[in-house]
C-alpha cells in the first residue's frame, strides 16, 4: 500500500470525515448524558421562582418544599377553568406553554388592538400553581405571565388572593435581558414588595392596576398605582402593558371565576 | 517543519500571555465578549473560565492531531474541534450553573468566534507539542480571565454597589447611601476601562509599546 497522503483531495476527505465523526459523537454523548441534570436544572429554577411568590418560605430541600405547598393545574384561559383532564401531574407541573403559544392549534390570536403584552398568540391551556398552607387551604394563586419590555421577553409569576381574584399578593420576574441597574431593577425585591396588596380591578370591575411614572399614592389611586423604576421608562411600560394584558384581559375569566369560588370548591 | 522550531519553554509560554503578550489588552482580541458579559462578577468569571477551558483544551486537541489536518482545511478542522468543546461548556454550564448559563445566554456559544481561541490554535498549536500548547492556551485564558475580572470589578462595584453579589456600597435603591453610575452598567463603558486598561500597562511596561510606523523628525524624506 502507497503511503497516506492527507494532502491529496481523497485524503483531506477522509481526514475531515473522521474529524466530524469522533466530534458529533463526543457532542451528542455529551448532550445526552447531560439531559437528566439539565431537566433537574431547569425544574429546581422553576420550583425556586414558584415558591418565591408561595408564601412559604424554602425548608430543607426546594423539591421537598414544593412537593408540600404547591398544586400545579391547568386552566383554560378562555373558559377561565380548570382543565386538567387527561393529563399526568408530571405534564401539568412542567407545563410549556412557550413553545405552545407558538403551535397554530395550542394556540389563540390576540386581537392588536388587546394585545398589550406584544406577544401576538398564547397558549389556550395555562399552568397555575394552588400555593396551600399545612392544612391544605388554598392561601394564594400563582400565574404565569410574561411579555415584551425594552430588550427582551420577560417572564414571571404573579400571586392574587383566592378570596377575591384581585389582590396581588406578590411577584417575581425568573426571565429577562433588560439592562443590569436600570431595566434589570425588577428583580429588587424592594420594588417587587410594593406590588403587594395592590389591586387589579376597582369595584365596578375596571381594570386600574397600573405602573406608573406618576403614581397617586394618597387619592384614588392608592390601592392600583405602583411607581415605575427610575431610568427604566420602556421596561416598567412593558411590563405595565402585559400587566394589563394577562391580570386585566386574559386571566379575567379565569380571577372572575375565582373570586364567585367556582375554582375552589 | 515543527521538528525544526524551537519550543518555548513552559514558563514562557504560560507567563508571557499573561501581562507582556495578553490577548485582550496587547493584542486587542475578543473584545466583543468583554464588552458584553463584565457588568457583573459572576458572569464575567464564569466567561472568562469557560474561554480558559476552551483555549487550554482546543491548543492540546488541535497540537495533538497537528501532523494529521491536511492544510487545505486546517482552519475548518479547528473549528470542528474548538465547536465540539464550545458546545461542551455550554451544555455542562446549563446543567450545573442554570442561573449562570441564563445570564451568558448566546455568549458561551459565542466563544466559538472568539479570535483568542482561534488566534492560539493557528498561531501556536499547529506547530508546537500538546504539552506547550496547553499551557499557552491556559496562560491565554487566563490573561483574557484578568481582564475581565479587572473590567467586571469596576464595573460591579460602582455600576452595581456589589462584588459577585455581595453588597460593597449600599444603593439608594436598597436603601444605602450610594447612587449608582449607570453608565457603567452599559457595554459601552467597558470600551472606555479596557482603553485605561491598556494605557496603564503600556504606561508602565514601556518595552510594551510599538516601534512607531514613522519618525516625524527624520530628515531625510
Amino acid at each position: 500500500m502507497s503511503k497516506f497522503n492527507k494532502d491529496s483531495v481523497l485524503g483531506t476527505f477522509i481526514v475531515i470525515i473522521c474529524f466530524c465523526l469522533v466530534c458529533s459523537v463526543l457532542v451528542s454523548s455529551a448532550v445526552v448524558a447531560l439531559n437528566p441534570y439539565k431537566a433537574a436544572a431547569v425544574a429546581n429554577d422553576r420550583q425556586i421562582n414558584i415558591l418565591k411568590v408561595s408564601g412559604f418560605d424554602v425548608q430543607g430541600s426546594v423539591a421537598d418544599t414544593y412537593k408540600k405547598h404547591i398544586e400545579a393545574h391547568l386552566v383554560d384561559v378562555q373558559k377561565g377553568v380548570l382543565a386538567d383532564e387527561g393529563k399526568s401531574a408530571e405534564e401539568i407541573d412542567a407545563f410549556d406553554f412557550k413553545s405552545l403559544s407558538k403551535k397554530p392549534e395550542s394556540s389563540i390570536a390576540i386581537p392588536a388592538s388587546d394585545d398589550f403584552a406584544k406577544i401576538k398568540t398564547i397558549s389556550k391551556l395555562m399552568p397555575v400553581y394552588f400555593s396551600k398552607d399545612d392544612q391544605g387551604n388554598v392561601v394564594r394563586v400563582i400565574v404565569p405571565f410574561y411579555g415584551q419590555a425594552l430588550w427582551s421577553t420577560v417572564y414571571g409569576y404573579v400571586a392574587v388572593d383566592p378570596k377575591d381574584g384581585n389582590t396581588i399578593k406578590g411577584v417575581t420576574f425568573y426571565e429577562h435581558g433588560e439592562t443590569p441597574g436600570l431595566g434589570g431593577e425588577i428583580e429588587n425585591p424592594r420594588w417587587q414588595a410594593l406590588w403587594v396588596d395592590k389591586k387589579i380591578n376597582d369595584q365596578s370591575g375596571a381594570y386600574k392596576f397600573r405602573v406608573t411614572k406618576h403614581p397617586d399614592h394618597e387619592g384614588a389611586g392608592k390601592d392600583f398605582d405602583i411607581d415605575a423604576l427610575s431610568g427604566a421608562t420602556l421596561t416598567s411600560a412593558g411590563v405595565d402593558g402585559f400587566s394589563h394584558f394577562w391580570l386585566g384581559k386574559a386571566y379575567q375569566p379565569f380571577l372572575q371565576n375565582l373570586s364567585k369560588g367556582e375554582i375552589l370548591k | 517543519m515543527s521538528e525544526a522550531l524551537k519550543v518555548p519553554s513552559a514558563k514562557e509560554t504560560f507567563l508571557e500571555p499573561l501581562i507582556a503578550n495578553n490577548p485582550v489588552m496587547i493584542q486587542v482580541l475578543g473584545i466583543c465578549s468583554s464588552l458584553a458579559v463584565t457588568s457583573n462578577m459572576k458572569t464575567a468569571f464564569v466567561m472568562g473560565l469557560s474561554v480558559t477551558a476552551v483555549t487550554a483544551l482546543a491548543n492540546f486537541c488541535v497540537s495533538l492531531v497537528r501532523s494529521l489536518v491536511p492544510g487545505s482545511v486546517r482552519i475548518i478542522a479547528q473549528m470542528t474541534i474548538i465547536a465540539s468543546l464550545v458546545i461542551l461548556v455550554d451544555q455542562i454550564l446549563r446543567a450545573f450553573a442554570y442561573d449562570l448559563s441564563k445570564q451568558l445566554s448566546v455568549y458561551v456559544g459565542l466563544i466559538i468566534t472568539n479570535c483568542i481561541v482561534m488566534g492560539r490554535t493557528e498561531g501556536f498549536a499547529l506547530k508546537y507539542p500538546p504539552i506547550p500548547s496547553l499551557l499557552d492556551g491556559l496562560g491565554n485564558g487566563l490573561g483574557y480571565l484578568l481582564v475581565l475580572c479587572v473590567v467586571g470589578s469596576i464595573r460591579e462595584i460602582f455600576g452595581s454597589g456589589t462584588w459577585f453579589g455581595l453588597t460593597v456600597l449600599p444603593t439608594v435603591n436598597n436603601g444605602g447611601w450610594y447612587v449608582p453610575c449607570g453608565f457603567l452598567v452599559m457595554p459601552p463603558c467597558a470600551f472606555f476601562l479596557l482603553g485605561s486598561l491598556i494605557w496603564l500597562v503600556k504606561t508602565f511596561r514601556k518595552d510594551l509599546q510599538e516601534p512607531k510606523e514613522y519618525d516625524t523628525h527624520r530628515e531625510d524624506y
